[in-house]
């Protein structure tokens, strides 16, 4: 046992008082109630939501008809004329909006499959969740004479099937999450052949209407898909938040967790059925857009810090990058470049940066593994 | 050994756990009065983990029951029980860059709510546990970056803040060399010197007989000896658990039991028997 004598680091400093209660929190105690509020995450979120707006903002007046700001601000107003009015307040407005939705819904969803798996690479895609809502979306344009992409509802159906096959063919959302996960990669190549196979099938203008959504895209998306993706946040985040609580404390090993209190089995089977919601609706709506659900959980524990579980900050993260890459996608291309293809092209640096990026901790579940009593 | 709530005796009754096609714990019966230090000893697989976990509430036992104080643990829930038992498992895995304050903070996880994040309870019992550990100067440092000997005073520090009448702990002391050993092995005497009652699965007979109050010891899931160590160690125990001739001597200081197996084959030169006055009884297997 080589006992080494731990040299003096550059830690916080160990003054006992400041060091007992959580660092840098402020403190509300009522009678026997009592809160904490992480500065930093205040800060952090105040900062994110200030980014969103400007994204927003920006988003809003970026164009690439040449639609000037004056114009802009007076289709904003209502005071434009009316093809501009409708233009930004049923266009570009409702599509900003459920692209800020589609992203928090993702980059939650991926803060929860990342969190449940111990693992920064676990996304709900890999539990079958695209190929499920793909496949769904597929099925639904195939013999429909219009080749029109059918309801939003059809991609969270297929999600929401495929996972409760993975989950069923794993033994339950169960003990262990990996197996979910293995099974999960299964599913979704068997899935994704037979959606392949069905799609090689069809004519050229069928293959081509559901290849805008394959890759992922908020085109067209208005209020209509708006409202119920809105209600569907509403119910699903705070839910979220409450099972962020439980997450923080099963980062410790499962016998640990369990006798801190957290029933394991509830808390993992809630988690997976909320990230597959989250993730089915967003990825019905918004196709599969890619990396969003991997990048924000990993940017919001680098912006937040890793005492939490970053539900909040993913969801910010989500929104904001997806508003950004879809105004992005709108504006740099005469064509419209669809968002998925946007994210996916930044995205391929940033997985590149996460794996070989400084502190190495973005690479696995966490360090403490390893260092754990048995080294 | 003061006994400072006797409502809060564990007693075990006519438990029966194991895994599909095996039994590990054959209808084992015990009983602890609160305020004492009890070892579970025994060979590999003799079922003694089975057993601590089916206290921990964290393996259902098939038949039998578990109560902390009069309340049955596994008509509890997760959460309720949590209050009464706390555990310390044998390679505990923490959330990465974690300080030493922050993994004590999470052994309150049971005692907070979304309307009780940090109570002044919470507050008094980390620095309790902290300082009864001799962790407080540690308290800022990342928990990773510490030694295994301190790092295993720093769990022990997160369990003890849970504030539960009953602690467990699974091989607290297999990772550790001596000195470190018997440092939480002392800690473990004084949080049952405190009021609370420690039940420690050990791998190491001599360690047992020296800090434990009672052992219990156990074969083929079943509880062979029961009671002092002084009373319960002797070369028939030894043969009983492990299949090995032994001597056992009383230690010079307290007379509490060392076990010295028998070397089958013999050495070239004589080894001296035992180490002098200190601490025989401390001595690892």
């Amino acid at each position: 046992m080589t006992e080494r004598p731990t040299e003096p680091r550059t830690d916080v400093p160990a003054t006992s008082d400041t060091a007992i209660t959580p660092p840098d929190s402020v403190v509300l105690r009522t009678g026997a109630l009592s809160w904490l509020f992480p500065r930093r995450t205040a800060l952090v979120s105040v900062g994110l939501a200030l980014v969103i707006a400007v994204v927003v903002a920006l988003a809003t007046f970026a164009s690439s008809t040449g639609l000037s700001a004056a114009d802009t601000l007076g289709g904003l107003l209502g005071t434009g004329d009316r093809m501009t009015v409708m233009l930004i307040q049923d266009f570009r407005l409702p599509r900003i909006l459920v692209g800020l939705m589609v992203g928090a819904a993702l980059g939650v969803s991926g803060c929860l499959t990342q969190t449940l798996a111990g693992n920064r690479l676990a996304t709900p895609d890999i539990i079958g969740v695209n190929e499920g809502a793909t496949a769904a979306v597929v099925a639904s344009v195939v013999g429909s004479s219009t080749a029109m992409v059918g309801d939003w509802w059809l991609g969270p159906l297929g999600a929401v099937g495929a996972a409760i096959v993975v989950v069923a063919c794993a033994g339950g959302a169960g003990t262990r999450g990996y197996r979910v996960l293995v099974v999960g990669i299964g599913v979704s190549t068997l899935v994704g052949a037979v959606t392949d196979l069905v799609m090689s099938r069809q004519n050229e203008n069928t293959a081509g209407g559901v290849f805008l959504w394959s890759v992922g895209s908020l085109n067209g998306r208005d209020y209509g898909v708006g409202r119920p993706l809105l209600l569907c946040l509403v119910v699903l985040l705070p839910l979220a938040l409450i099972a962020g609580r439980r997450l923080d404390v099963m980062r410790f090993d499962d016998d640990m967790a369990a006798a801190l209190g957290v029933n394991i089995r509830l808390v993992r089977g809630l988690t997976l059925a909320l990230a597959v919601a989250l993730a089915g609706v967003a990825v019905g709506i918004g196709g599969p857009i890619a990396f969003v659900a991997l990048a924000s959980p990993i940017l919001a524990g680098r912006l937040y810090g890793p005492t939490r579980v970053p539900i909040v900050g993913s969801a910010l993260v989500g929104a904001g990058l997806i508003a950004a890459a879809d105004a992005l996608g709108r504006v740099i291309a005469p064509v419209e470049i669809p968002v998925g293809v946007v994210t996916s092209v930044l995205g391929g640096p940033f997985l590149l940066w996460v794996l070989i990026s400084g502190d190495g901790r973005a690479r696995t579940g966490s360090p403490s593994r390893r260092s754990s009593r048995k080294g | 050994m003061t006994v400072a709530n006797s409502t809060h005796d564990l007693v075990v009754e006519r438990v029966e756990a194991g895994y599909p096609g095996h039994l590990a714990v054959r209808g084992v019966d015990l009983t602890v009065p609160a305020g004492r230090v009890v070892a579970i000893v025994g060979p590999n697989g003799c079922g003694k983990s089975t057993l601590l976990r089916t206290i921990a509430r964290l393996h259902q036992p098939r038949s039998g029951t578990v109560t902390v104080g009069g309340a049955d643990i596994w008509q509890l829930g997760q959460r309720r029980a949590a209050h009464l038992v706390s555990l310390l498992p044998q390679a505990p895995q923490a959330p990465e860059a974690v300080t030493v304050a922050g993994l004590v903070r999470y052994g309150r996880h049971p005692h907070q709510g979304l309307f009780r994040q940090w109570s002044r309870d919470d507050e008094r019992a980390v620095r309790a546990a902290l300082d009864a550990t001799g962790t407080t100067e540690l308290a800022g440092r990342r928990l990773d970056r510490l030694s295994g000997g301190q790092r295993q005073r720093c769990w022990l520090a997160m369990v003890l803040a849970q504030e539960t009448p009953l602690v467990l702990l699974d091989e607290p002391t297999s990772a550790l060399d001596l000195g470190h050993a018997v440092e939480v092995l002392e800690l473990a005497r004084s949080v049952a010197a405190a009021g609370r009652t420690v039940v420690m699965v050990l791998h190491d007979l001599m360690s047992a007989a020296r800090y434990a109050d009672v052992i219990v010891a156990m074969r083929d899931g079943e509880i062979v000896a029961d009671g002092p160590s002084r009373e319960v160690v002797d070369a028939a125990l030894v043969r009983t658990l492990y299949g090995i001739d032994a001597d056992v001597l009383a230690a010079p200081g307290d007379g509490s039991p060392v076990v010295v197996p028998a070397a089958r084959t013999p050495r070239a030169p004589a080894a001296a028997p035992a180490p002098a006055a200190a601490g025989p009884g401390k001595a690892r297997m």
